[in-house]
């Protein structure tokens, strides 16, 4: 019984990470990415490692989408303002 | 070894929610993959609970505790940052949120009766009062119900 909850997990997070290597746009990337951090934390606690899944919630679950959707606004913004100034060049 | 319900009932909810919330994540529009990655926190936190119970280990709960307690940090997150993307449709999924809370109030019920009073209980209730509240609380920051959310 307790091998179909590992089963079960090794899916999830295979597809989640096939998933998450597919996407094209880095903030749907992100999206996935946190699902993943959630999904290896309870493969973790599955395989009876639930200090490991304790970290990998913390950084998975919140602090890797966290700075990758600063990076993502960071460089929008940067592209945004790169734009305006070439267009005022051009003028 | 015997069939433990328990276990069983985490299989259930860890492959039904699980897979529901990584196809909702992977396809569709900006908004219906921020609220499928709400409902990640929501599908996979009473799972961990019900492991927790069916392992006989009450230091698992710890998991559980701080994925109710992180799962809507990273909602908000994505609610503050993805302001443009989410400006189109606003997301608002009340009955998938409803939906979710009554399950983890289900799960935390039957993980009381079967712990008894105590320290241990409460802790659960803990667990699930934030699990609900984290819920509520990005669901309305998802569906536009804070301004201070919503300024990108």
């Amino acid at each position: 019984m307790s091998d179909a909850v590992i089963v079960v997990a090794l899916l999830l997070t295979a597809a989640s990470a096939t998933a998450a290597v597919a996407q094209r746009d880095p903030a749907r990337q992100a999206l996935v990415l946190s699902v993943l951090g959630s999904v290896l934390a309870v493969l973790f606690t599955v395989l009876q490692a639930p200090d490991v899944g304790l970290s990998q919630l913390a950084v998975g679950a919140a602090l890797t989408p966290l700075l990758i959707m600063l990076s993502v606004r960071k460089v929008r913004r940067r592209g945004r303002t790169h734009d305006a100034a070439a267009k005022d060049g051009a003028r | 070894m015997a069939v433990n319900g328990w276990i069983l009932a985490a299989t259930v909810c860890l492959g039904g929610g699980g897979a529901a919330a990584l196809w909702g994540v992977t396809t569709g529009p900006p908004a219906r993959r921020v609220v499928a990655q709400n409902m990640t926190t929501s599908a996979l936190c009473p799972a961990l609970l019900l492991l927790s119970q069916g392992y006989g280990r009450p230091a698992y709960v710890d998991l559980a505790l701080l994925l109710a307690l992180l799962g809507p940090v990273g909602t908000l997150v994505f609610a503050r940052l993805l302001g443009d993307d989410l400006e189109g449709g606003r997301p608002s999924a009340w009955g998938l949120t409803w939906t979710a809370a009554g399950l983890s109030a289900v799960v935390v019920a039957a993980v009381c009766a079967a712990t008894g009073p105590g320290r241990a209980m409460v802790k659960l209730l803990v667990v699930g009062a934030l699990l609900i509240a984290g819920n509520v609380i990005a669901s309305r920051a998802l569906s536009g119900g804070f301004r201070g959310v919503r300024g990108g």
